[in-house]
């Protein structure tokens, strides 16, 4: 009731330079607003509707209705699940991208010689076509050919592994491929929390005789926990959707399918093989999994996230 | 009240802005003093893009009075099915765009294509001077089978993935050339490439091989000169588990695990085989018709080279697949009559062609798609020297028309309505080409999900 009359009297008190104001604002925000329906309202009810026909890109979509029928079938495709377990593998990329990362901006958070040169240098990735650096590492990776198998020949005198073309080497191909591509970000956002770390707290500390990796455990690892928190959460939805990487290093997905991610076999299955509607479901499954997986890093991000208060 | 009025108001206009604007790129097919308007929506290489801008053109120049505006949209091979599938949901279709026979029985059923046949008729256009009939055969459709009834397309090429050595590795090893009339037997092809395998600089590893083996499009060569097939007669069921097939496969990952005359898995890994023939590594590899301008040329190929057919199983017959791809009209076009005029000059206009198969220009990217100049001016350009080309060109045609020793044949993905039971298998060949499974074990493992995926694409076109 006095909500309504709120409502009523705010209504009252609009005179017509507000009133055009407000009409401005609307009209400021209505191409961002119209863009988000057009381009990501519209796809995703269209996706969604896609999902339940067995829709090909050539015919109805009305009269190819099938219900839940992708759903169930993308449940029981055993291929769906090794895919989904390579996407998880990979992100064990992600701590020791982190890890390293913290490590290196620890080092680099001191005045030393030609900090800049380097800082730049661990960047140069992050600003890096991804596709142009893929290839690069693909000939890295060559079984022959590449300068990594070199150096192992030329250290051990043995033949280094198949990289690419192993089913466990390909694996550890693309982690390795990840992490150096990711290093430079986590370098510089790890720099940043740790430029806001207050020193008297380090000062404090050593007065009371804490040893170095103490105050790198107990003030350091705490207080760029939130840095941490954003390179886990973006790393894992990234992560869920790594497929530039394995689609120009990995074409065919790997032997056995070992390379492939599920974004790469979402696009195989719609744009491969024409089955956009299972495509589309697969779009929605992971698109769950992600929102799922944020949801419970920000569930428990109060037991473990730090801040100077 | 007035706020809620006044951005409905401004919504309402921007959405109705947007869809005009959408609508915008319709043509209505005619211009304003009557004339027809068409659009052409194709993929074409560096090489081809100019002759089929210059073929519009003239056909345009041609028809002056009747023609207005036509409207050329030239893509990538790899971009095309994605951008016509857009245009297929917009239902924004060209009037004139390519289709390959794997399609022609979904975009008929789909109505997108417009039948050819009475229109063809209609103008008095007869297609009996095209070369490959086999290709034409492909674009007719019955209204359930492929092959036979109204043509739904016409080829644009026929294409043919015939076999090709290096003469000079030949004469190196002092071995004589392979006999185009008469292809080796598999035993004899064995033998050959063990002469040619070898390490050639003392570093104790073979870096000359025999011949490079693509998967995806060296295995049906042997499956089907054993008279074996992927699928059943009705394209519906995976057969390759009947003993020709198990034997022409055994015989084929041979060549890599038991003679070992070709790269191995991870020597493949390291550098393909196609790039090893080009750098002279691979004493046979293959040759379609489209690679003949880069392999004549020194810069990308600089040795001496012929062609040859496949090596023969139990049939006796060296047997290839063919490629095509056709012009169709769309289904919705306003001008249907004038478009399939226009398809049928860019399929048979002789200047056209000269350029394409490269009697005019000396870069041949096709072979001719009429018969009459197939065997005139293209052969004659060829023996005297003015169209490099390999001397043994017959090749290409035998497997085209087919002999009692050459056929050639569409690819079975063809008749399916997608290619994902293929990709399973060639995808996964490795396994037995790298040792660590056997056939009868892959079959055992990989049928099941062939036979699952093949389904699948049944019933989403059912």
């Amino acid at each position: 009731m006095s909500g309504g009359k709120a409502k009523e009297i705010t209504k009252k008190k609009m005179n017509k330079a507000e009133f055009k104001e407000h009409c401005w604002g609307l009209a400021f925000v209505s191409p961002a607003f119209i863009g988000f329906l057009v381009f990501m309202a519209f796809p995703i009810v269209f996706a969604f509707f896609a999902s339940l026909t067995k829709w090909n890109g050539m015919n109805s979509m009305m009269d190819n209705f099938v219900g839940l029928n992708n759903y169930i079938k993308l449940f029981a495709d055993a291929k769906f699940w090794k895919v989904l377990l390579n996407t998880v593998i990979y992100m064990i990329g992600i701590p020791i991208g982190m890890i390293l990362g913290l490590v290196i901006a620890v080092g680099m958070n001191r005045k030393i010689k030609g900090i800049k040169f380097l800082r730049t240098l661990y960047y140069v990735p992050v600003v890096s076509s991804l596709v142009a650096v893929a290839i690069l590492w693909m000939w890295v990776f060559n079984y022959d050919y590449g300068l990594l198998n070199s150096i192992i020949k030329h250290v051990t005198g043995v033949h280094g592994p198949n990289w690419l073309g192993d089913e466990f080497w390909v694996k550890i191909s693309m982690i390795i491929f990840m992490v150096w591509k990711g290093l430079g970000s986590s370098i510089i956002l790890y720099l940043s929390g740790l430029q806001g770390i207050p020193r008297d707290l380090y000062e404090a500390a050593k007065i009371d005789g804490s040893s170095g990796w103490n105050l790198f455990r107990h003030i350091t690892v705490p207080l760029v926990s939130p840095v941490t928190f954003y390179l886990l959460i973006t790393g894992l939805i990234g992560g869920f959707q790594v497929f530039v990487e394995v689609l120009v290093m990995v074409p065919s997905g790997g032997l056995n399918y070992s390379a492939a991610t599920v974004v790469f076999y979402l696009y195989d299955k719609a744009f491969g093989s024409n089955q956009m509607g299972y495509g589309s479901a697969m779009a929605f499954i992971l698109a769950i999994f992600i929102f799922i997986v944020t949801a419970i890093n920000f569930k428990g991000q109060d037991k473990w996230v730090k801040t100077i208060q | 009240m007035k706020l809620k009025k006044a951005s409905a108001i401004i919504l309402a206009t921007a959405l109705a802005l947007g869809g005009l604007t959408g609508c915008g790129s319709k043509s209505d097919g005619t211009t304003a003093d009557g004339k027809k308007n068409l659009s052409v929506f194709i993929f074409a290489n560096d090489h081809e893009s100019p002759i089929y801008k210059g073929m519009i053109e003239n056909w345009k120049e041609e028809h002056a009075e009747t023609i207005g505006n036509i409207d050329v949209q030239i893509t990538t091979q790899e971009e095309y099915s994605k951008t016509l599938t857009g245009m297929m949901t917009a239902k924004e279709l060209p009037d004139v765009f390519y289709v390959g026979p794997e399609s022609v029985q979904q975009f008929v059923e789909n109505g997108y294509i417009e039948n050819l046949q009475p229109l063809l008729d209609e103008l008095g256009i007869t297609t009996d001077d095209l070369v490959a009939q086999e290709a034409l055969n492909s674009y007719r459709y019955d209204g359930s089978k492929i092959g036979t009834g109204d043509l739904y397309a016409l080829p644009k090429d026929a294409s043919v993935f015939a076999y090709a050595y290096n003469k000079d590795l030949f004469d190196k090893e002092g071995i004589p050339y392979p006999d185009p009339e008469n292809p080796y037997t598999y035993d004899e092809f064995v033998e050959v490439c063990k002469q040619f395998t070898k390490d050639t600089d003392g570093d104790g590893e073979v870096d000359q091989w025999g011949c490079g083996l693509a998967n995806q499009f060296m295995i049906q060569q042997y499956i089907w000169s054993n008279g074996a097939s992927f699928l059943s007669d009705d394209y519906k069921t995976i057969k390759i588990d009947t003993p020709e097939f198990k034997e022409a496969f055994q015989k084929f990952v041979d060549l890599t695990v038991e003679h070992k005359v070709t790269p191995s898995v991870e020597q493949d890994a390291s550098l393909g085989v196609y790039q090893r023939w080009l750098a002279g590594q691979e004493a046979f590899y293959a040759c379609g018709t489209w690679d003949v301008a880069a392999f004549m040329d020194d810069e990308t190929f600089p040795f001496e080279w012929d062609l040859c057919g496949y090596p023969t199983l139990s049939t006796g017959k060296s047997m290839t697949w063919l490629g095509t791809v056709g012009f169709c009209v769309s289904a919705s076009s306003p001008n249907k009559k004038e478009a399939a005029e226009l398809v049928s000059y860019l399929c048979a206009n002789e200047d056209g062609q000269k350029e394409l198969c490269g009697v005019v220009g000396g870069q041949s990217i096709q072979l001719p798609n009429l018969k009459s100049l197939a065997e005139g001016e293209f052969v004659s350009a060829i023996k005297d020297g003015s169209l490099p080309f390999p001397e043994s060109v017959d090749v290409f045609f035998n497997y085209l028309s087919g002999t009692d020793k050459y056929e050639g044949r569409f690819q079975e993905t063809t008749y399916t309505p997608n290619a994902e039971w293929f990709d399973i298998f060639f995808k996964n060949m490795d396994n037995v080409k790298n040792g660590s499974m056997t056939v009868d074990e892959f079959i055992e493992e990989f049928q099941p999900q062939m036979q699952e995926s093949l389904d699948t694409a049944w019933e989403s076109v059912e």
